[in-house]
């Protein structure tokens, strides 16, 4: 489903952001992407969304080679991606439903589609009984889940969460991966970047350890590996030239 | 295009949402419409004059007031001999008074004209060729005792040349104000732009193509240019009322064309200009933010 094949990133300033990364992952996968503030997390995960375009290398999402997409196609190829960001990025004037409803108006879906699947959507995060509730009426772990149920209101095939529990407390951290879970149970794969090592640890899922713009390691449970005493052993020196850029 | 009617609400919010920007963009455009538009009424109008002065084959001959009227009238005699000359009617200096009477039609003016003796003796002249107008007046003004000759070509050209004058001032100040409401449109979306950039970059974030995440800004430009079209011909149709009354009162010759026959082809033209000016004010501030993604349409 994504396939990186010696992926290099290097931003116009000059800042060597990933260097040389070949990645596999399947269809119906759930994958931690871990690695420190500056690693390349979110440089990936741009890669994978096509905001940003490999320096070299090839990226292929889909079975559709991403570095030869035409500009105008790159909006469809994003509709096979839900995006949950750790900001939330609600639209603080729209309520709930609105605030799914909008992904879906985005694609140009005809109203009523929008207004039977948006509640189905709600149930499926919880939030069935909010729905006209604002923003600012819920609390951190909620607006993540109007989130979550706005990344999957198009009823994508990849989610891709950047974050997700950075801005709520642990107990909700763990519902919110929880519930991202139960998607992927049902073939949705799933692209999770976290800090959050406990959580990583107690789900037991692929984890993708990247450090200083290198897959430094990629196993289940490869983050005790990542927490524990570094083991460089395996990794080629880096080149002068590769930077820590921040996320 | 699926959606269309949410898209255009869309953008009719916003011209709400952003209302102080909005009513500056619409000022600036109905001034420049206003001031396009009359100077093209005027324009038509003069036109007009000039057509109907150009098809008029009269010209006037007067005579020096020194002359008697029976002199006058061999002096008329000597010019219908000339060549180009088909006919020549002779107008006693209380005929010309009562012809000047008709045309400025103010009792009071005419009473205090009356016993300076203001017109000559004059001889209208209609020529065969109006090519050969040239020679034929230089000709009439050899015969002794022509004083002077009112030529109509001589007051359209005058007119042709206020009218270009006139066209010539409104097209720079209208190309300088079309820039200007451009840019204050551009500038008014780039607000909105702005204001909107979450909801923008959620768009994009979630497969929203361009021209999808385009439709409410150029929307909204182009609701600006049309409300200010529908503005500027009401200010047309009253300021072109004003002007020409005052005119008609100060020049009665001057016969202007009703408001009521050209209001609509006013209003087309202001709503399709207006609607153009909007269209591309937008599109100058969308295109920037297009080429923009993720966080970088944040400004993060």
């Amino acid at each position: 489903m994504i396939d990186f094949k010696n992926v290099s990133k290097t931003y116009p300033n000059g800042t060597h952001a990933l260097y040389n990364v070949s990645l596999s992952i399947d269809k119906g996968e759930f994958v931690f992407i871990v690695g420190a503030s500056g690693a390349g997390k979110s440089t990936f995960l741009k890669l994978i969304m096509h905001e940003e375009s490999p320096t070299s290398g090839e990226i292929v999402i889909n079975g559709t080679e991403t570095t030869r997409l035409r500009r105008s196609k790159v909006p469809y190829l994003r509709r096979h991606m839900g995006i949950v960001f750790q900001d939330f990025r609600l639209i603080e004037k729209m309520n709930v439903f609105d605030n799914v409803a909008f992904a879906m108006r985005a694609v140009g879906k005809p109203y009523s589609v929008i207004k039977s699947r948006v509640p189905y959507v709600l149930e499926l995060v919880g939030l069935k009984d909010k729905m006209k509730n604002k923003p600012s009426e819920l609390s951190g772990g909620e607006q993540q889940r109007v989130s979550l149920a706005r990344a999957l209101v198009n009823n994508p095939e990849i989610i891709i969460a950047d974050e997700p529990t950075g801005n709520v407390d642990p107990e909700m951290s763990h519902e919110i991966i929880e519930l991202l879970t139960e998607i992927n149970a049902k073939g949705t794969t799933i692209i999770v970047v976290t800090h959050e090592h406990e959580l990583v640890r107690e789900f037991g899922k692929r984890v993708v350890v990247i450090d200083h713009g290198r897959v430094k390691s990629d196993a289940s449970k490869a983050v005790d590996d990542y927490l524990g005493e570094a083991d460089y052993a395996d990794i080629p020196d880096y080149p002068d030239n590769v930077e820590v850029i921040p996320d | 295009m699926r959606g269309f009617g949410y898209l255009t609400k869309e953008g009719l919010k916003n011209v709400w949402s952003n209302r102080i920007m909005s009513i500056a963009s619409i000022c600036v455009l109905v001034s420049c419409l206003i001031l396009t538009g009359i100077a093209s009424l005027f324009s038509i109008n003069i036109g007009k004059v000039v057509d109907s002065v150009g098809k008029t084959n009269e010209t006037s001959v007067y005579i020096k007031k020194d002359y008697s009227q029976l002199e006058a009238v061999y002096i008329g005699k000597e010019i219908e001999r000339l060549d180009n000359v088909e006919s020549t009617t002779f107008l006693t200096k209380e005929e010309a008074m009562e012809q000047f009477k008709d045309l400025i039609n103010d009792d009071a003016l005419f009473a205090e004209m009356q016993g300076r003796d203001p017109l000559p003796d004059t001889v209208v002249v209609v020529m065969k060729d109006l090519s050969l107008y040239d020679q034929t007046v230089a000709q009439i003004k050899k015969i002794e005792g022509v004083d002077d000759i009112n030529s109509h070509t001589e007051l359209a050209k005058t007119l042709t040349d206020i009218s270009n004058l006139v066209n010539a001032i409104s097209f720079g100040i209208t190309l300088a104000l079309t820039i200007v409401s451009i840019f204050i449109i551009a500038n008014t979306i780039r607000v909105t732009m702005y204001s909107r950039r979450f909801e923008i970059s959620i768009m994009k974030s979630v497969g929203a193509t361009n021209s999808f995440v385009r439709w409410p800004f150029l929307m909204e430009g182009m609701v600006i240019g049309f409300i200010s079209s529908i503005l500027a011909t009401c200010g047309v149709g009253l300021l072109y009322e004003v002007i020409m009354t005052a005119i008609q009162q100060m020049l009665p010759i001057f016969v202007t064309i009703p408001i009521m026959d050209v209001i609509w082809y006013v209003a087309a033209a202001f709503a399709v200009s207006g609607v153009v000016i909007g269209f591309f004010g937008s599109l100058i501030s969308i295109r920037k933010y297009l080429k923009m993604e993720g966080n970088e349409i944040l400004g993060w």
